[in-house]
């Protein structure tokens, strides 16, 4: 997997290249660690290029969102492919993420 | 029918499921149909190797894979403990929803047709229907 992070209108953008599983969700966790424990900070994750992901992947996820609501950051998810949206559906993650279809709309949404 | 017997190792996970979906993309199944057993092979295996092998490198996982024109099954057993897969809290529940573990078995019970445990939990045979496309 590979990781491109860009700062946008003080939002930290990260983009995503390959599967986010077993093997590589601990690469994106490391990636957090220390942005996480910053307070306020506003992150977007564009998964566009990613075609997989398994609960691992989910997990981290997860607990990269808590990391970032503990310190008072956000965070929004986009570009999910339809089997990755899939997952999010089945798992009811829909409810507990915030889902855009594309970056440009995450990134207003921060206001 | 594909068999295999691998020791505890993530990277061999992968190399075990890679070589089923070649075999299913050789057989022309539908890509969604792909991604679903993909997703519930890996999960069964991570099961098997963090779950129920302890990540134990000595422990063995054993996966069978039977492909027929319209079916596809697949067994995936451990050598640890066991477990009641009956008793495994809804991780879609709200109380739920954030922790971080506990979505593998209920992906697999979704995006798979049938999935069965035996052998007191050390041992999952999971079915997926194919549709009517023929090998």
């Amino acid at each position: 997997m590979e990781i491109s992070v860009e700062e946008k209108k003080g939002i930290s953008i990260f983009r995503m290249t390959g599967d986010i599983d077993i093997n590589t969700a601990p690469e994106l966790k490391t990636s957090f660690d220390e942005m996480a424990k910053r307070s306020g900070i506003k992150v977007i994750l564009n998964l566009k290029k990613v075609d997989y992901v398994d609960s691992s992947g989910l997990a981290t996820m997860v607990e990269i969102l808590k990391k970032l609501r503990d310190n008072n950051g956000s965070l929004k998810v986009t570009n999910l492919s339809a089997k990755v949206k899939g997952l999010f559906e089945i798992t009811k993650l829909t409810q507990l993420f915030d889902i855009f279809n594309e970056e440009d709309e995450a990134v207003n949404s921060f206001g | 029918m594909v068999k295999n017997v691998i020791p505890t190792n993530s990277r061999l996970l992968k190399k075990i499921s890679k070589k089923l979906i070649k075999l299913l993309k050789k057989a022309e199944i539908d890509e969604e149909i792909i991604f679903d057993i993909h997703v519930s092979l890996e999960e069964a295996l991570r099961n098997a190797m963090m779950h129920g092998n302890k990540l134990d490198i000595r422990k063995k996982i054993m996966v069978e894979a039977e492909l027929e024109p319209s079916i596809m099954k697949i067994a995936v057993e451990d050598e640890g403990g066991g477990f009641n897969p009956s008793k495994l809290p809804d991780p879609t529940h709200s109380e739920n929803l954030l922790k971080e573990n506990g979505r593998g078995i209920y992906l697999m019970r979704h995006l798979m047709d049938e999935v069965k445990f035996e052998n007191s939990g050390r041992r999952v045979t999971m079915t997926k229907y194919l549709g009517t496309k023929q090998l």
